[in-house]
């Protein structure tokens, strides 16, 4: 994966969280950017290990039968 | 004659054991918490809500049933934490208190109406409830530097942070003012104080114990936890805690298996013990400092052989995208609307965490299992790996930075960074408490070694932490608070 440039995660941040109804504050707008990045750093190391269709997600469902339901 | 201010610097089951044998009462014993939390907390500021009139009214019960005698006292005295005080990070609910999770959005929501399963069950082995506790808010840090409500300080120097996100958890048990806490951990919330403050914390298998009537952080990772001075104490709560849950509504994240007990075992030694000490990734982000305790702990329990785990660095970044993800898109509402009313230190971090793409963490979530699977190669080696729980003993409040292998990193996510890879993949793990460094390299502040077992071993880390604490290597002294300097 090509790392995301300062102009990339500038605009994608901005694109999201217009989507998502989020208005950043000048002031918040610093730290988001910065943390963004870090999460971009992240997401390459994950990117860089080989993954084979089969391996599964860390998550499991479990079906919910009546009566064991939140009131 | 022992008196119940005595007994509060000592263990959970010497506590009962008074009770039990008429000693002191457990009222004399809870007046003696409160005594003690009001001597100490204003320079330590773990409590953030105290439960006396509840605790006063339990204790004054158990009083009783113990001297009408009969079957009612006969059944009392075989708890095993009876008349002990306890307190609970404030995200478990306690009845007619409003969980606040560390925050102050939370002040506004109606009391729980009930107390979170783990309250009841320790509550049902004999035990206390004292109050609830400082920490991080919404479980989103490690240093317990929450602006609501001021920092947890270090009951071992009060210059210095008590880590977190369970900051007053360990906090309240380093100070003496009760022997026993509930934390959570998500990615090193538990093993992160108990390093810093010099007790021991256990964080079991992910899904081992049932987290209804907890405030979550982020499910798919949150583990909840006992934090006490000695293992003993560890091992009788964290068997109280264990278990299927009874009610209709449970924990979707709990695998609801049998208890397994672990306090018979504590006494089996290290005998055929298979111990390694992890390498890498967890010797190039310690000091100097954090790598002479473990080579203080390998070298009790001989532990030679260097193990490097792999993908690790991968793992790290996974578990830090799904909390950073996970966490962020529950709060997406207020994140909305008031921005301004959560913490400064952690807001913009879940501001950035609702924007990530999904692709980000579905690969995520992949490359943990992926993880997980190497990992639990490893295991087919070593029956328990050793690495520091911290980079370092405490830093003062108020530090952004510390230097490590050269580096100067933001203190907040990285005080974290030992025990993110591990809670990762759900291993159990006893945070031990070891001080004074090496001759070499005295150190007056104690940081904690991981001692980490496979997937449902918890017995195994138990075991080697009482081994530890035996041998004399790890223990966990009451600290007299002094003012900050």
């Amino acid at each position: 994966m090509t790392r995301m440039t300062p102009g990339q995660i500038e605009a994608f941040v901005d694109a999201s969280a217009a989507a998502l109804d989020l208005q950043l504050q000048p002031e918040h707008r610093e730290g988001v950017l910065r943390y963004f990045a870090l999460a971009a750093d992240m997401a390459a190391l994950l990117d860089a290990v080989p993954l084979d269709p089969h391996v599964e997600p860390a998550l499991n469902f479990v079906p919910v039968p009546p009566g064991k339901h939140r009131p | 004659m022992t008196t119940a201010a005595d007994l509060l610097s000592k263990s959970a089951a010497a506590m009962a054991e008074s009770v039990r044998g008429g000693a002191v009462s457990a009222t004399a014993l809870a007046q003696a918490a409160f005594a003690r939390i009001e001597a100490t907390d204003a320079r330590i500021n773990a409590f953030t809500a105290r439960t006396e009139q509840r605790a006063l009214q339990r204790a004054a019960d158990i009083d009783a049933k113990l001297a009408a005698g009969g079957e009612a006292a006969q059944a009392l005295r075989a708890l095993p934490l009876l008349g002990v005080p306890f307190a609970v990070k404030n995200l478990f609910d306690i009845e007619g208190l409003t969980t606040l999770a560390g925050s102050k959005i939370e002040r506004e929501h109606p009391p729980a109406r009930r107390d979170a399963v783990l309250v009841q069950r320790l509550e049902a082995a004999g035990a206390v409830l004292a109050g609830a506790l400082n920490m991080d808010e919404y479980a989103y840090g490690f240093t317990t530097e929450n602006s609501h409500v001021g920092p947890a300080r270090n009951p071992h120097d009060t210059s210095r942070i008590a880590g977190g996100s369970s900051g007053g958890s360990g906090a309240a048990v380093a100070a003496g003012q009760v022997p026993l806490t509930l934390g959570s951990d998500t990615n090193g919330s538990i093993r992160v104080p108990a390093s810093l403050c010099g007790v021991f914390g256990l964080k079991p298998t992910f899904g081992r114990l049932p987290r209804t009537g907890s405030y979550p952080f982020v499910s798919s990772l949150d583990h909840l936890g006992p934090f006490a001075r000695s293992v003993r104490d560890l091992a009788l709560a964290y068997d109280a805690m264990q278990g299927p849950e009874a009610g209709p509504i449970r924990d979707p994240g709990c695998l609801q298996r049998a208890p397994e007990p672990v306090a018979p075992l504590l006494q089996d030694g290290l005998h055929g013990l298979r111990i390694g000490v992890l390498g890498g990734f967890f010797r190039a982000r310690a000091t100097p400092e954090a790598l002479a305790v473990v080579d203080r702990v390998a070298a009790a329990l001989g532990a030679g052989e260097a193990v490097e785990l792999p993908m690790v660095q991968a793992g790290r970044a996974a578990a830090f995208l799904i909390t950073n993800s996970e966490g962020a898109a529950l709060h997406l509402p207020d994140l909305r609307t008031r921005a301004a009313d959560f913490e400064p230190l952690s807001r913009d971090r879940f501001l950035a965490g609702t924007l990530l793409p999904a692709a980000w963490i579905a690969r995520a979530q992949r490359v943990r299992r992926l993880y997980a699977e190497g990992v639990a190669r490893v295991f087919e080696r070593f029956d328990v790996l050793l690495a520091p729980a911290t980079p370092c003993a405490a830093t003062p409040i108020g530090a952004e930075t510390f230097e490590i292998g050269g580096q100067q990193l933001p203190v907040r996510p990285n005080m974290g960074v030992l025990t993110q890879p591990i809670s990762c993949i759900g291993l159990p793990v006893c945070a031990v408490p070891v001080w004074g460094g090496s001759e070499e390299r005295p150190a007056p502040l104690p940081i904690g070694v991981q001692v980490i077992a496979a997937p449902w071993r918890e017995d195994l880390v138990l075991r080697v932490a009482a081994a530890l604490e035996a041998a004399g290597v790890a223990h966990a002294p009451v600290a007299e608070p002094g003012a900050p300097t």
